[in-house]
């Protein structure tokens, strides 16, 4: 009799926390009432997010602290490798994220994305000097790394694929890892988007080189909101951040600080090329 | 490698280590309560525990984390990673501990538990004072080789975000491309943690051993 009443009063209670946890409100005011928001992001993504000397530092870093600053709020960064920041994401671990990820076909139709912060076109960057790789196409038959679980990634595979000799595509942790192999001559080139490998080949004084033109079709960077209904005026309140950051001239001026240039982006991206 | 980054290492040493012992310390407690429950016999309470070790030692402890981070949520919890860090590594290392101690367990005297009944202990004193000494005692080498292989493990936390010794040190070697001295600190700084563990080991051993059970 008492064991009855006892499991009765654990479900009860299971029950209450459980409601109590996951009752249904708008993720925006949350985040005001909490003062507050959550940011998932991976930290080996130069010039978007990585660890300089110990300090964590970048564009995301930037529009972040603008945005807290907009919002009343503090910025709370949670760093995970990038295959785990979206699983991260849907389980309720951070409110957003930074990465940024390239604005997909596949993404929207999981995820919301707000207004691009730059440009996500794919490039291949290799040793300096290296002279076996002067236009894209003459990585066919070689070895090229990217990340895992990345748009760049599928780029280079769906490239690979036109080529006459496939790309021995290489997957790694992180795109920081890729360069270290491309510096240790385990790849020839790695594969990434044209912001980020600018900003590698120039910190690496003189080590590597971008191949240009660019091969993958143009796209662009976003950070990442969720879908459901909870999310939509947190995404609505991001896309409009990133659109009043750049119309008042503040994201140029991040993209100067962080790309040595800027990028001339549209307002939305509905149908991305792939 | 400058002084500024060494001391950036050992910051995040901090984790490391109070992330491994209060691990190694809340599974220790429940590994004893898996002896408890191991040592009454009852299917019931026999059960659950074979079932508790076999999961937790059979899944990599990799697979543990991710599993406790992102399916916890599901259900109504949802953790911070460091309480997240410190499930995982507490449940894996309380069924390693429990297995440890199930030789310690089985090697105390069946004359001694005897004897403990007939002056009239209760089975709950029985395990407190006669089994769980003997047992510690004899199963405390094993701990402490317990107790640095979490410490070793707590490498993998960063997969649910935390910043720990080899993860500040990807980072740093990524951010200053000096990876040699930097992985080489690292281990250094591994090394000299898990040598103190292995001398307070020994120390308590040594204490343990001029005390009569």
């Amino acid at each position: 009799m008492l064991k009855k009443h006892l499991v009765k009063a654990a479900l009860g209670a299971a029950l209450l926390i459980s409601t109590a946890l996951s009752a249904h409100a708008d993720a925006l005011s949350k985040i005001k009432e909490a003062g507050v928001i959550k940011v998932g992001t991976e930290t080996a993504f130069a010039p978007f997010d990585f660890i300089d000397a110990g300090e964590h530092v970048g564009l995301n870093v930037d529009f972040f602290a603008e945005l807290g600053k907009d919002l009343g709020v503090k910025v709370e960064w949670v760093a995970l490798p990038w295959d785990g920041v979206f699983p991260a994401l849907e389980a309720g671990k951070f409110d957003f994220v930074a990465g940024p990820a390239t604005i997909t076909k596949a993404r929207l139709e999981r995820f919301k994305m707000t207004a691009p912060i730059a440009e996500a076109t794919v490039a291949i960057l290799k040793k300096a000097g290296d002279k076996t790789i002067t236009k894209p196409e003459d990585i066919a038959g070689k070895a090229v790394g990217a990340g895992k679980a990345t748009a760049q990634l599928a780029q280079l595979q769906e490239y690979s694929a036109t080529l006459p000799k496939k790309v021995d595509a290489r997957e790694y942790v992180s795109f920081n890892d890729a360069y270290a192999d491309l510096a240790a001559g385990r790849i020839v080139a790695v594969a990434n988007s044209l912001p980020n490998i600018a900003f590698v080949a120039k910190q690496r004084n003189g080590a590597f080189e971008v191949v240009t033109p660019a091969f993958g079709k143009k796209a662009y960077f976003g950070f990442i909101g969720k879908k459901d209904a909870d999310s939509a005026t947190l995404v609505e309140y991001v896309n409009a951040e990133v659109l009043k950051m750049k119309k008042d001239g503040r994201l140029g001026k991040m993209q100067e600080k962080w790309f040595g240039t800027t990028f001339d982006t549209p307002d939305e991206v509905n149908d991305p090329a792939f | 490698m400058t002084l500024k980054l060494f001391t950036l290492l050992l910051q995040a040493a901090i984790s490391t280590v109070g992330i491994s012992l209060v691990s190694i310390a809340i599974g220790f407690v429940i590994a004893i309560l898996l002896s408890a429950a191991r040592l009454s016999g009852k299917a019931i309470y026999v059960a659950p525990t074979q079932l508790f070790i076999s999961f937790f030692r059979g899944v990599p402890l990799l697979v543990q984390l991710l599993l406790i981070y992102t399916l916890l949520p599901v259900i109504g919890i949802n953790v911070p990673s460091v309480v997240a860090a410190i499930i995982g590594l507490s449940l894996c290392t309380a069924a390693y501990q429990a297995e440890n101690m199930r030789g310690g367990f089985e090697s105390v005297p069946k004359g001694l538990i005897e004897a403990a009944e007939v002056t009239g202990l209760n089975p709950t004193q029985t395990f407190f004072r006669i089994r769980v000494p003997i047992a510690l005692r004899l199963t405390l080498p094993a701990l402490v080789n317990e107790a640095i292989m979490i410490l070793k493990s707590s490498s993998l936390v960063s997969v649910v975000g935390i910043i720990e010794i080899t993860k500040m040190a990807q980072d740093l070697a990524s951010s200053t491309y000096l990876p040699i001295p930097i992985f080489l600190s690292a281990g250094l700084i591994y090394l000299v943690i898990n040598w103190v563990i292995a001398m307070l080991g020994r120390y308590a051993e040594k204490s343990l051993a001029g005390t009569s059970a």
